[in-house]
């Protein structure tokens, strides 16, 4: 009893402790109601770019940022990195023409036309190419599974800048080391299937001119491009190409010639490209390209392409797996079947090497002769101008005007003189991104926003190779070859041999072209 | 009140038509408000967007930019609407707040206290728009809203989602004066629109106003608000009744105890009387 109390007076009664308490709230409240406490700004604790600080009556001359739909099929873009610079808009709407040339109310669609020019203007690498390592990785750890990959001409020229080397070193054979060394387990080259769209599309071309077909004929390698026609301009689709991109023809003959010529269970087959763009993520799974399942293996499911990995995505994954790229050797050669490529396949990676190449080739297959000099060193179409302009004489069909642009806004213009009657071209070469697919939305984010030095380090490197014009042989033959020309290329004389009979055959026409889709339903188009 | 108030009201016209769900509004409020991209509730969860279908506030997201599929014409189309407190002219959220947590500034914000808040939620039934967010994740939690950025609104610069839209379809300026833009945009355009300024007369009017070519219904609004008349005013009504009510009661209440107790004494009293 005693001990009880002793300890009560020790601390504080109940009594006191509820009216000290009771004190406080009272006074509190008072506080609150009368507005005494302390009251600071509760709003605005951040920060915003400065060109957004100005008085409200002057509008930031770069507002915001380009829409992007959180499914858009090639990129992804992180809130959390995003400061709003509005470099992508210039890179949309200034650059590509695409942003702010489509009338408001939106339809159905968040346009985009894939090319991704604006991850590599992003400062932040807020947005980026929304990556398949782990569908790649998933599939080359799959005992069953054959992975197959081939590379784009661009990639080779683009690949080393990830791993300290100087803008636009060759790195070919280090990168068909190091997808030797992921495991995958062919190596392919797609200067191959550039070469192969040269025989489709060329041989297009002359039957255009021959027989009066629709003119002036459009390339059709470029997904951004395609889809920017489909946008823009569906009034032109037939303008376009039937001709499938490399990397699409390379995905239906694989699961076809190359399952065929080895052997394989084309079910079996996974393939996937490494592209110096993000505009093949989207156009894979575009649902006309199932050739090889349709026509061939009686499944549609079967799609002709599996997966597209950026040259960051590929880089990445090296790194991932501690491969030392740089000490790779230079010089592994492509597996056969579909892996070896011209050097004119190769200058397809660059702004006017396809027209160039064509015209090696047409030239070729009008005449039935080897193409002079000049057309090895086509310097019109060359170089970093937006807009360029040839004029050549093929014996037997006279003056043909060929046209070259890259950016989209410099396409736009062309597009605007066909429309009105005004072209005089025959023949139009289009690359979505400026400098064409060695800039291309997946390539090394080597200088921000991209800068004209890195892209022609590319091109003359290119050039440079295209001049010598030396190609490994495929490993199984070893040694190399001198081939420019792609109706040269004895993989292709073999595979229209073995496989495809001849350029715009029935199985040439299932395999190797496609058609288009006009989505004027989703957009309106401004008037320009 | 604001009765001493002598700037007009500030505004902002949404024109939802010119919207391309770009979200750059949503992002100039997490960078100006300091606001983190983490789901507030749950902390495992990979930051995630302020737009995009299925979106929603919280006390760490004051905008939103839903991306809604509707039907316009017989076809589905995107619409993308932005979501954000209205700032009511007589907010209904500061007339329930017995803690004077809310505020009217100058401009017309209907800015939030944090500081001054109990966490009732009181705000938060009260609103008809359902725009303040409980810090459910917090020991001492506050509600959050949208501040209509009053700090750069003091300093005549527009609010951080409204500086950043690069379609223009935020506008930023005297409320009177959007209200006039709206209704010649509308008459303008009268194919294109819904004759309908949305904020011009809801709930008695708020400052930020909407137009659109989409019915309203369509796109998530409450179109069941009581038009041209505030919530307070609108229940003025009965609630005036309160204070008599309260007093009422007080004396109904204090007569019954004083009765039962007079006759509890005078029971007692008898009981003793009898035991003795």
């Amino acid at each position: 009893m005693q001990k009880h109390e002793e300890v009560e007076n020790k601390g504080i009664s109940r009594r006191r402790f509820l009216s000290v308490m009771a004190g406080a709230g009272v006074v509190g409240a008072t506080a609150t109601m009368t507005g005494c406490s302390p009251v600071s700004d509760p709003s605005g604790t951040g920060w915003l770019p400065n060109q957004y600080r100005s008085a409200s009556a002057i509008p930031a001359q770069v507002k915001g940022r380009v829409p992007l739909d959180p499914n858009n099929r090639s990129i992804v873009r992180n809130d959390e990195k995003c400061i709003l610079c509005g470099q992508c808009i210039e890179a949309c709407e200034k650059v590509q023409s695409v942003f702010g040339f489509y009338e408001l109310p939106v339809q159905d669609d968040f346009i985009c036309v894939h090319c991704g020019q604006c991850s590599l203007w992003c400062p932040t690498g807020a947005i980026k190419e929304r990556e398949d390592i782990e569908k790649v990785n998933a599939a080359l750890n799959d005992p069953e599974t054959i992975v197959v990959v081939h590379t784009s001409p661009a990639t080779r020229v683009g690949i080393g800048e990830e791993f300290g080397m100087p803008a636009g070193a060759w790195a070919e054979g280090q990168q068909v080391a190091a997808l030797r060394a992921l495991n995958f387990d062919y190596v392919l080259d797609t200067n191959f299937s550039a070469d192969l769209t040269i025989m489709e599309e060329g041989s297009e071309l002359v039957q255009r001119i021959t027989t009066g077909g629709v003119l002036p004929q459009l390339t059709s390698c470029c997904p951004g491009w395609v889809k920017f026609v489909e946008y823009y301009y569906p009034d032109l689709i037939a303008n376009l190409s039937s001709a499938r991109s490399p990397t699409m023809m390379h995905g239906s003959t694989i699961k076809t010639y190359m399952a065929e010529k080895r052997g394989i269970d084309p079910k079996k087959i996974f393939n996937v490209a490494i592209m110096p763009c993000v505009a093949k993520k989207f156009e894979i799974d575009r649902p006309e390209f199932n050739a090889a399942g349709k026509y061939v293996h009686n499944d549609e499911n079967m799609r002709d392409m599996d997966a597209i990995l950026s040259v960051r995505e590929l880089a990445n994954m090296i790194r991932q797996a501690g491969i030392d790229f740089n000490s790779l050797p230079a010089d592994s050669p492509y597996d056969q079947y579909e892996g070896i490529g011209s050097t004119a396949g190769l200058i397809f990676g660059n702004t006017g090497g396809v027209m160039e190449a064509a015209v090696r080739s047409a030239y070729y297959l009008i005449t039935g002769s080897q193409p002079p000099e000049l057309l090895y060193h086509l310097e019109p179409v060359r170089g970093l101008e937006g807009i360029k302009k040839a004029t050549l004489n093929i014996p037997g069909v006279g003056d043909v005007t060929v046209a070259v642009a890259s950016g989209l806004g410099n396409a736009r213009k062309l597009c605007e003189d066909i429309r009105a009657g005004k072209a005089d071209f025959q023949f139009l070469e289009v690359m979505a991104c400026p400098g064409g697919c060695i800039a291309g939305g997946g390539q090394p984010r080597t200088a921000v926003p991209p800068q004209d030095w890195v892209r022609q380090s590319r091109i003359d490197t290119i050039y440079a190779k295209d001049n010598a014009g030396d190609v490994l042989d495929s490993k199984e033959n070893g040694g190399t070859i001198n081939v420019k020309l792609s109706h040269e290329n004895p993989e292709i004389k073999k595979i229209y041999e073995e496989y495809l009979g001849a350029p715009l055959s029935h199985l040439a026409h299932e395999l190797c072209h496609t058609s288009y889709t006009s989505r004027a339903d989703s957009i309106k188009p401004k008037n320009v | 009140m604001s009765s001493k108030k002598t700037t007009p009201n500030k505004g902002v016209l949404v024109d939802l038509t010119k919207c391309v769900g770009c979200g750059s509004c949503t992002v100039a409020c997490k960078l100006w408000n300091n606001q983190s991209f983490q789901n507030p509730e749950n902390r495992e969860e990979e930051f995630r967007n302020a737009h995009g279908e299925n979106v929603k506030l919280d006390s760490n997201t004051w905008t939103t930019v839903e991306h809604m599929k509707v039907q316009k014409d017989g076809k589905e189309v995107w619409r993308y609407v932005k979501r954000q407190c209205m700032h009511c002219q007589d907010p209904s959220c500061k007339s329930v707040c017995f803690a004077n947590a809310f505020h009217i500034t100058e401009e017309g914000a209907v800015q939030y206290n944090p500081e001054l808040c109990v966490g009732c939620r009181y705000c938060m039934i009260a609103c008809p728009f359902d725009i303040p967010k409980y810090e459910w994740e917090k020991v001492m939690p506050s509600v959050m809203k949208c501040q209509f950025c009053s700090s750069k609104l003091a300093e005549g610069e527009a609010p951080a989602c409204a500086s950043v839209c690069p379609t223009n379809a935020l506008i930023f300026g005297d409320r009177e004066a959007l209200l006039a833009q709206a209704h010649a945009t509308i008459s303008a355009n009268p194919n294109l629109y819904i004759d309908h300024v949305y904020g011009e007369s809801e709930v008695g009017g708020t400052n930020w106003l909407y137009i659109s070519d989409v019915p309203f219904g369509d796109l998530g609004f409450p179109t069941n608000l009581p038009m041209g008349k505030s919530v307070p005013e609108n229940i003025h009504g009965f609630t005036r009744f309160t204070p008599f009510i309260f007093a009422g009661g007080a004396a109904l209440w204090t007569g019954v105890h004083l009765y039962s107790k007079r006759r509890h004494a005078v029971a007692e009293a008898e009981g003793n009387e009898k035991h003795d």
